[in-house]
């Protein structure tokens, strides 16, 4: 019966480690940040973390009167692995608030989950557009953008001020490109423009070769993606020489997300948009980058999911001193609340949907003190999540996909 | 066969306990790690018994999973219609690709469960008007009956808990049957089995049909515990996963997988709350256990719990076919 004995010894063991794990309760208010900080997105946790980290810092006095305290969480950038760190916020580590996730699927997942367990939530990068439309949350409020948020101003612009009538649009073949898709067009159509020819490929090709010798005769082309596949896509696209035929445009996250040291000059005048740009002249910007630069070292340019992490923390600090504690429905409602009149991407404030209406950036890659950076050209203010539509229509109208809106600008859903 | 029975009592006993001494938090874990043990023994009833190692175990949860969010989200089929779909379709798909697996071995086995688990996964990712591409399908909850919101962790627990006993405890006495024995006989000699005149075929195809089906089973509970379906449970990374937990806790074993399971999600849990390496720590942790103990955890507590018993027939501690 040795064998009996080492079977109780052990599950009372196990048992006590995992009740004194489980004591922790007081009045210490916890913010969980939640990212990728490691996998192949941990660029953007990373940026995340080290946004939070620096709003950590200024927020210092404030945090210590709130007896705010703050734990970070990996994401692994899987929507599982992102619903178990959630658990074990709330169950385990009596967590009052959750800033983050990061990437698209995770907030998606973070969203179902916030639903079910009520927890205040500030999504910080994440920007599937149903997580404050069709599918909302009363506890969920956003401190970023939605896919197509940006892209209303690019549709417009490309169409009104650079007067280019067919647009050859390469993708990667997912959501959020669908979504960034959609309102480029809705607003390129209505605004001049002929048509929008778009070619998918599956995430992850390093060979364009095929789709870039079909490819069709437009005024320019648009890579709406990013990542490794952006950076492939921008290489061959030029080793084709077609620069010279087309001019390149990008996607919000094309010649954003630390590919430029990489693209080297051959980006320099490539326009994208975006409700961030690392060339804002700007003093709340300015304190911002030279703060973050003078905590994180300044060979790492502060982003826009840095950004978007301190800002999300901002609000989060705020909502807790406005509603005095950690009442949940107060903390909500004071969350919905936010207006953020110094951010360093400019001035912004939530829609009732809980989305923030911004200014709409658009940014040439241009070169300041030797480095590549995307400096603002022209500045679209109060954007909403629904651009130039009315809340009421849009959502009554069919959500982006692979072949909506349709590709011609004659067709008669754009009338 | 008392210590078994003891065994299993003790098994049970900590089972029921877990739920009334633990916070909801490590309920949730249990209710994740028997999901996945549920996968795991999948795995292994074809690696342990046949072997064959399979990739596309989690496809099978996978095509599980979507179709409950498809039939219950998109569709608002009722719960018990929903789940059993599921389970039909994915014993369906198991039978297809049953089918086109059957003859193969080892290697070419591995690769065309591989080659059919991305294929599969590339379809949910790319296959948006049905699957919700990258974003899913979100909203996939159990229902609540009379006030009983089976969605509530301890509840979810009895019911995971139940079916996952229950499917061990088949499985249990599926291992000492003939057609367990006819299988591990297939594994050590395939050419002795077919001269005996057993059906070599049929008792391969019917035990990868039976190990989708304890797949789709995971499935069905995967998706109600996540609430949402998304193409990440049919990647690379979680075969390989289930690979590793069968692996380490010993996949020859009934108990091996879910051992592993534990054992990968306790380390898990623990290092992540403590430092973001740790990935290298369980990397660490399964290099010293798989030079240390080969054929995995599970078998190294049997041999120092047998070595003082009688020696006696035990289809588990088979040597052969390595």
């Amino acid at each position: 019966m040795k064998y009996t004995k080492t079977l109780i010894v052990s599950s009372v063991s196990a048992l006590a480690v995992g009740a004194a794990a489980h004591l922790q309760a007081d009045d210490t208010l916890r913010i969980g940040v939640i990212g990728p900080t490691t996998g192949v997105f941990s660029f953007f946790g990373e940026q995340q973390r080290m946004g939070v980290e620096l709003a950590q810092e200024e927020l210092a006095d404030q945090l210590e009167a709130l007896n705010i305290e703050v734990e970070f969480y990996d994401s692994q950038g899987d929507a599982e692995t992102t619903v178990d760190r959630l658990r074990a916020m709330e169950s385990r580590d009596d967590i009052d608030l959750v800033v983050g996730p990061v990437l698209g699927g995770t907030g998606l997942a973070g969203l179902e989950w916030a639903k079910g367990s009520g927890m205040p939530t500030v999504i910080s990068y994440s920007a599937p557009e149903d997580i404050t439309m069709r599918d909302r949350a009363e506890n969920v409020v956003r401190a970023g953008w939605t896919g197509a948020q940006p892209m209303f101003a690019f549709g417009e612009y490309v169409a009104k001020e650079l007067g280019y009538k067919r647009i050859v649009m390469v993708g990667q073949d997912y959501s959020f490109p669908y979504n960034q898709a959609g309102g480029f067009m809705k607003t390129f159509c209505r605004a001049g423009g002929e048509s929008v020819e778009r070619i998918w490929h599956p995430t992850g090709t390093s060979d364009y070769s095929s789709i870039l010798a079909t490819l069709p005769d437009g005024d320019a082309v648009l890579y709406n993606g990013a990542g490794s596949d952006g950076l492939a896509f921008f290489q061959q696209y030029h080793d084709f020489g077609i620069d010279a035929r087309m001019p390149l445009l990008g996607g919000s996250n094309f010649f954003a997300v630390g590919n430029l040291p990489e693209m080297g000059d051959q980006a320099i005048g490539g326009l994208s948009a975006l409700q961030y740009a690392e060339g804002l002249e700007s003093d709340s910007f300015l304190s911002f980058r030279d703060a973050f630069w003078a905590m994180h070292g300044d060979e790492v340019m502060p982003l826009a999911p840095a950004e978007h992490g301190y800002v999300a923390f901002k609000m989060a600090v705020s909502a807790f001193d406005s509603a005095n504690g950690g009442d949940r429905d107060e903390v909500i409602a004071a969350l919905r609340e936010t207006e953020m009149p110094d951010a360093p991407r400019g001035p912004f404030h939530l829609d009732e949907y809980g989305n923030p209406v911004q200014n709409i950036y658009i940014n040439e890659v241009q070169e300041v003190d030797g480095r590549l950076v995307n400096v603002p050209i022209r500045t679209y203010e109060n954007v909403s999540q629904f651009g130039p539509f009315e809340a009421e229509e849009y959502l009554a109208g069919e959500p982006d996909s692979r072949d909506f809106p349709p590709s011609d600008c004659s067709d008669p859903y754009y009338d | 066969m008392k210590r078994e029975h003891l065994l299993i009592l003790a098994i049970v006993a900590a089972l029921v306990a877990w739920p009334l001494l633990m916070g909801n938090y490590a309920v949730a874990q249990a209710n994740r790690a028997m999901i996945y043990a549920l996968a795991a023994l999948s795995f292994s009833l074809l690696a342990g018994r046949l072997g064959w190692f399979s990739l596309c175990q989690t496809t099978f949860a996978g095509i599980s999973g979507y179709t409950v969010a498809i039939l219950g989200v998109r569709y608002g089929l009722p719960f018990p219609l929903v789940v059993l779909l599921a389970l039909l379709l994915t014993t369906f798909s198991a039978v297809i690709f049953g089918l086109l697996t059957v003859r193969s071995r080892k290697v070419s086995f591995l690769m065309l469960t591989l080659a059919l688990g991305q294929m599969v996964w590339a379809l949910s990712f790319q296959w948006v008007d049905v699957t919700g591409g990258y974003n899913g399908i979100a909203g996939v909850r159990m229902p609540v009956y009379g006030g009983v919101d089976l969605n509530d962790t301890r509840i979810f627990y009895v019911m995971v808990t139940t079916v996952t006993v229950a499917i061990f405890l088949a499985m249990w006495r599926l291992y000492r049957s003939p057609f367990g024995l006819l299988l591990l006989g297939i594994q050590e000699n395939e050419q002795r089995m077919r001269a005996l005149g057993h059906p070599v075929a049929l008792a391969r195809f019917s035990a990868f049909v039976l190990a989708g089906a304890i797949a789709g089973v995971a499935g069905v509970f995967l998706v109600y515990d996540m609430g949402i379906m998304s193409p990440s449970p049919l990647g690379l990374g979680h075969a390989v996963w289930v690979l590793t937990a069968a692996v380490l806790g010993g996949y020859r074993s009934l108990l091996g997988p879910a051992i592993g399971v534990a054992i990968l999600i306790t380390l898990e849990t623990l290092v992540a709350q403590y430092t973001d390496r740790h990935m290298m720590v369980i990397g660490l942790v399964l290099l010293l256990s798989i030079l240390l103990m080969p054929r995995g955890l599970a078998e190294v507590l049997e041999q120092r719990f047998k070595r003082k018993s009688k020696p006696q027939a035990s289809v588990t501690t088979t040597t052969r076919g390595e």
